[in-house]
């Protein structure tokens, strides 16, 4: 059943993602002001809102564990986390990549730029901090908790550096205008791909998760012996 | 100008993709420790079994 | 409540005896602190109308990492003799414990600013005191944000192995939105000028910081001890 739904999804985000990759190249046409580089934000946006799917998921799934403490929701918070810090890297690079040609330099504390920063290295420490406990049901506590934490802190840790920066002078974001609707359109549509691909993600390491857990316990079993 | 425009703009595409192989290759290295571990506990339980 | 303020009032004073019985965090947090206001003269040249403008930064780095040394024994400390466990069976809730550590860090914190505060002025050639009471009441407010995050941190991490090396990485990311309210309210009030206008919205967020990661601590620290 699950292995249907992964092949399907992956098939389904790769027939899409070809489709919009021949619009975006081929019919939409250059933005007026930044020119080729523009289309990076048809992947760069997507995916920053696909990490922050997976974070969410993550927060809720800690959530459910520590209030029904069934190791499931930990197996989740898990994948979803480690599928979602894929992304939010692809965020940031291609985010400096556009950074490079627009404004000339790699990086700038811009509040985005630096609030992904800040929420990757949160959730970096998350998947350390699994790494360091042996016991499965204290792991699953303490990370939930962490989990939960480093969640509230994303959205203050944004609007602090947007203030922040509100004082200290930055360089223009484009100006402040409207996008074209056929952009907008090829932002959603792309983002489709995308979500399918994190999910199949997440289902492939779920399944990994499980296996993991099965070999330990047929390990102390066959010891046993 | 333009030129580079246009190159960095497959960088940036390129990089995203570069992000999630990366990933696509731990799941795969995982996949590959887990499957170790399953022939290793199949030795074991088959050894056990012999000395039966 | 009265219970709790009681349960919390007594680790607190345990907490606190046992550390000026031996001052080993105290000493060393105030000799390190002293020793990071050494090597910031290394990093730039200190002329004071340059250092007035990042005093703020300069402050609060090393009031985060001179409070490292105290906040991250904090549960750790426990461990030998099984302390710990004796603690978390003895007839007090998790928050109240949780409270009367956070009280005695605080205090403990407030203690090695209030000697690194008047080096740094030396130091630095700084006359912070123009706004005393306001600078206190943001320290205050910035050492509670700091104490929050250490001290649930502490618990969080006291079981690991790799405690030590783990900490600074997971604490300080977390803290970065208070520390950057108290930066930018101390460098104000070091400048000499009161609180008022824009930079309010530091103290909101500060308040709000505080307000939101207490409440949501006191309520995951049972969790994190008892399971």
């Amino acid at each position: 059943m699950r292995e249907r739904f992964i092949i399907l999804f992956t098939g389904f985000a790769a027939v899409l993602l070809v489709r919009n990759l021949y619009v975006m190249l081929v019919k939409l046409p250059d933005e007026a002001a930044q020119g080729a580089i523009f289309r990076i934000i048809f992947f760069h946006v997507p995916a920053a809102w696909t990490s922050f799917l997976c974070f969410f998921a993550a927060f809720v799934c800690s959530i459910l564990y520590l209030a029904k403490r069934n190791l499931r929701y930990d197996a989740v918070a898990l994948a979803t986390t480690e599928v979602g810090l894929a992304f939010a890297a692809g965020n940031l690079i291609t985010g400096m990549i556009w950074g490079r040609i627009i404004w000339g330099i790699w990086w700038t504390w811009d509040p985005r730029l630096t609030s992904m920063l800040i929420c990757w290295l949160l959730y970096a420490g998350y998947l350390m901090l699994r790494r360091a406990v042996e016991e499965p049901s204290q792991r699953a506590r303490i990370s939930a908790v962490l989990s939960i934490f480093a969640f509230v802190d994303v959205p203050i840790v944004f609007f602090s550096i947007k203030w922040w920066r509100t004082q200290h002078p930055q360089p223009v974001v484009w100006g402040g205008g409207t996008m074209d609707p056929s952009y907008w359109n090829m932002l959603f549509l792309n983002w489709v791909p995308l979500i399918l691909l994190a999910v199949v993600l997440i289902l492939i390491r779920l399944r990994q998760e499980e296996a993991q857990r099965e070999i330990d316990a047929v390990r102390r079993w066959a010891h046993a012996l | 100008m333009d030129e580079r425009n246009f190159t960095y703009m497959f960088y940036g595409f390129a990089a995203v993709w570069l992000c999630l192989a990366a990933y696509v290759v731990s799941l795969a290295a995982r996949e590959k420790r887990l499957r170790q571990q399953l022939d290793g506990l199949r030795k074991l339980v088959e050894d056990r079994g012999e000395k039966r | 409540m009265p219970g709790f303020l009681r349960d919390s009032l007594t680790i607190a004073a345990k907490d606190l005896r046992s550390e000026l019985r031996t001052k080993e965090a105290l000493n060393a947090s105030v000799s390190f602190s002293l020793v990071i206001l050494l090597l910031f003269s290394f990093a730039f040249d200190p002329s004071a109308e340059q250092t007035r403008e990042i005093s703020g930064g300069l402050l609060w780095l090393v009031f985060a990492f001179a409070g490292a040394l105290i906040l991250n024994r904090s549960f750790a400390r426990e461990l030998p003799n099984d302390c710990l466990d004796a603690l978390i069976a003895s007839p007090i809730s998790g928050a109240a414990l949780f409270a009367g550590k956070a009280a005695a860090n605080f205090l403990l914190l407030l203690a090695v600013e209030a000697v690194s505060l008047p080096v740094f002025g030396v130091f630095y050639n700084i006359r912070w005191w123009g706004q005393f009471w306001q600078l206190a009441g943001v320290l205050a407010l910035g050492t509670w944000a700091m104490t929050v995050i250490g001290t649930m941190f502490s618990a969080l991490t006291v079981n690991l192995r790799l405690r030590e090396l783990m900490l600074p990485t997971l604490v300080y990311p977390v803290m970065i939105p208070a520390l950057m309210s108290a930066i930018q309210l101390t460098t104000h009030l070091v400048g000499g000028e009161p609180l008022g206008g824009d930079v309010l919205v530091w103290l909101r967020l500060l308040v709000a910081f505080n307000v939101i990661f207490t409440a949501l601590a006191l309520s995951l620290v049972e969790t994190v001890l008892v399971g």
